[in-house]
């Protein structure tokens, strides 16, 4: 088991190092001037030349990607341009920001999801099962941005119960933070919802099929011990898809985060790509892709613990 | 997950199709057009294409001319059936024009993945070890990011704007269409009829192009048609985030974020753009999945 669990930490390696490449190269190599923002309108070609210089974006492109390599196994992510203040600083307030939007969003989805897909397992065929996956093809279908422009116009324009902006963190108190978390956690959550539940209808029912469900309850066990060993053996598909959410979850959204101005590691992506601060953008987005990673990689090593047939699949 | 084992007293495919009357794609159909969801779906979305195709036919007003003095109308004024947008511009109007770019940015962009990742994912199969190996490592790496993230970042390098956008969202489907496509081609690659068109002499592309790709061509096309919803959604994002169409050009999400200001004003109009978005998303999504049914593809849910 732990000869499986070694072998996929490392291929977690080659992962990450493709990760770091890919965003050095989305952010250095591609078109787009990173100087534009920092060079003042009537900058001569000599100015130019001398910030490149001092940025170090004169060197080749494999010496500046070790450079930032190297800085980055420091800790060091440079100083923001717009801002002022260390890269490190803002990601990491931001990134504690979303993991408490991700977890409600994924205590939310998960519930809600392997809720529905029990039920809709239980009574296949039914009205209630067809409501169940028309929900969860809306939910996986819906755009969030749009949701969330929906949940402010019920609870914030039209019933005014809710804030549809303003986090001030847990200083302004619990009941005030809660209503500023329960709209984003829902428009964030509903992807989650849908494909937890359809994912655990399916694993269900595939389970359900088989011969030892037969042979359980042809041996007398009660319909909830048979459910017990159902559960058991239809978990794994299940945690896939959990870990992945909760890995998309993890990566903040962009979108949602930006709409209700919630300060987490999306909504500090829109705004350094619209003030092109790009050592800003390459810092969060290598943030989100490395906890997605180590997320997956979590999951695949709870599996490993978990499903005894894994353990021998080295 | 467990296999299951190929019992020789069911009858294949293969006999099923002699016996019938029917060709394969007549039966698809049959199946298809039992699902009555899948059908009204179809019809939404046909009807959705042609109204968008003949804009100009349906409404007299230009999407891009307003009249301040009929700033955001409710939905039901007289002329302005749905309404007017914050600039005093039809609301249909711009709802028509807008489908033809919303669609065109959500559709290309799988379109092109398709043909690219089935080309990576096919030779990876093919030519096995080495070759295949490097070029699956390489597409893996492209799932390190939620994928819309790794659009948006793009976008962001690249510059904001329509061709941009779709160019991203392109990049960013290869490596799932490539390996959906990789690991039908492994499938079929040990099938006899390749041996035996090798051993004929076939060279390596007819093979490819004659025996391979019309049997890999199922799943890629559910697949490919299961990322149409995502990417119509992603697109809009992009507009709605300002990185897609620009403003005052009509597109749903570019609607929707110059709207979103007039929330307390005219909320039922600030949710129609964002309206056609999801249901063109659902259409497409219900469609995608009663395709696998009818053609019987397993194993290829989303992600």
């Amino acid at each position: 088991m732990l000869a499986v669990i070694g072998k996929r930490l490392a291929m977690a390696v080659p992962s990450l190092f493709g990760v770091s490449i890919v965003i050095f190269l989305l952010l250095n190599v591609l078109p787009g001037d990173p100087l534009a923002g920092l060079l003042a309108p009537d900058a001569t070609p000599a100015d130019r030349a001398a910030l490149a210089k001092q940025l170090g974006l004169d060197a080749p492109l494999p010496v500046q990607y070790v450079t930032w390599l190297t800085k980055l196994a420091h800790g060091d992510l440079g100083q923001s341009f717009s801002r002022q203040r260390p890269v490190a600083e803002l990601v990491g307030t931001a990134f504690t920001n979303t993991l408490v939007l991700a977890l409600a969003a994924a205590a939310l989805g998960l519930t809600i999801g392997m809720t529905m897909g029990i039920i809709a397992a239980l009574r296949t065929g039914s009205p209630v099962d067809q409501l169940i996956s028309i929900l969860s093809m809306m939910g996986l279908s819906v755009p969030s941005y749009w949701l969330a422009v929906l949940l402010i116009i019920i609870f914030s324009a039209t019933l005014r119960w809710l804030p549809s902006a303003g986090m001030h963190g847990i200083n302004g108190g619990t009941i005030d933070f809660l209503k500023h978390l329960i709209m984003p956690a829902i428009a964030t959550s509903a992807v989650t919802v849908g494909m937890v539940a359809k994912t655990t209808r399916a694993s269900l029912i595939e389970t359900f099929g088989h011969d030892f469900v037969l042979t359980l309850r042809a041996k007398g066990l009660s319909g909830w011990r048979v459910l017990e060993h159902v559960v058991k053996n239809a978990a794994p598909p299940i945690m896939t898809m959990a870990g992945l959410q909760v890995g998309y979850l993890l990566g903040g959204s962009v979108l949602v985060e930006t709409i209700f101005s919630w300060p987490g590691l999306g909504q500090l992506i829109f705004q350094s790509i619209q003030s092109r601060d790009l050592r800003v953008t390459q810092a969060a987005v290598l943030v989100i892709a490395v906890t997605f990673v180590l997320t997956n990689l979590a999951v695949d090593i709870l599996q490993t613990l978990v499903n005894p047939q894994l353990r021998r699949a080295g | 997950m467990q296999d299951t084992i190929p019992l020789t007293l069911v009858p294949s495919r293969e006999s099923e199709a002699v016996v019938a009357p029917h060709s394969y794609y007549d039966e698809v159909w049959q199946r298809f057009r039992q699902d009555r969801t899948a059908v009204v779906s179809l019809g939404v979305l046909v009807l959705i294409v042609v109204c968008a195709a003949a804009a100009p036919l349906l409404t007299s007003h230009d999407p891009l001319q307003g009249d301040i003095a009929h700033r955001l109308l409710s939905i039901g004024t007289a002329g302005h059936i749905l309404g007017t947008d914050e600039q005093g511009r039809d609301m249909l109007a711009r709802l028509l024009y807008g489908a033809r770019l919303s669609l065109l940015a959500g559709i290309v962009p799988v379109f092109l993945a398709t043909i690219i990742g089935t080309a990576i994912g096919t030779v990876s199969g093919y030519a096995g070890r080495v070759i295949g190996a490097v070029l699956m490592r390489i597409m893996d790496v492209c799932y390190a990011f939620p994928a819309i993230l790794l659009a948006i970042a793009m976008v962001a390098s690249l510059g904001a704007g329509v061709a941009n956008s779709i160019l991203a969202l392109s990049i960013v489907f290869i490596p799932p269409i490539a390996r959906v496509a990789e690991s039908a081609t492994r499938q079929i690659v040990v099938q006899e009829y390749i041996e035996a068109a090798r051993v004929s002499g076939a060279s390596t592309f007819l093979v490819i192009v004659d025996q391979l790709l019309p049997n890999v061509f199922s799943p890629i096309f559910v697949y490919a048609s299961g990322l149409v919803g995502l990417s119509i959604v992603a697109a809009s994002g992009l507009s709605y985030l300002g990185l897609g169409a620009a403003p005052p050009t009509p597109e749903w999400g570019a609607m929707l974020n110059s709207l979103q200001a007039s929330i307390y004003v005219q909320p039922v109009v600030v949710a129609l753009p964002g309206f056609f978005i999801f249901v063109t998303s659902v259409a497409f999504n219900v469609l995608s999945n009663t395709l696998r049914d009818a053609l019987d593809v397993k194993g290829t849910t989303r992600n």
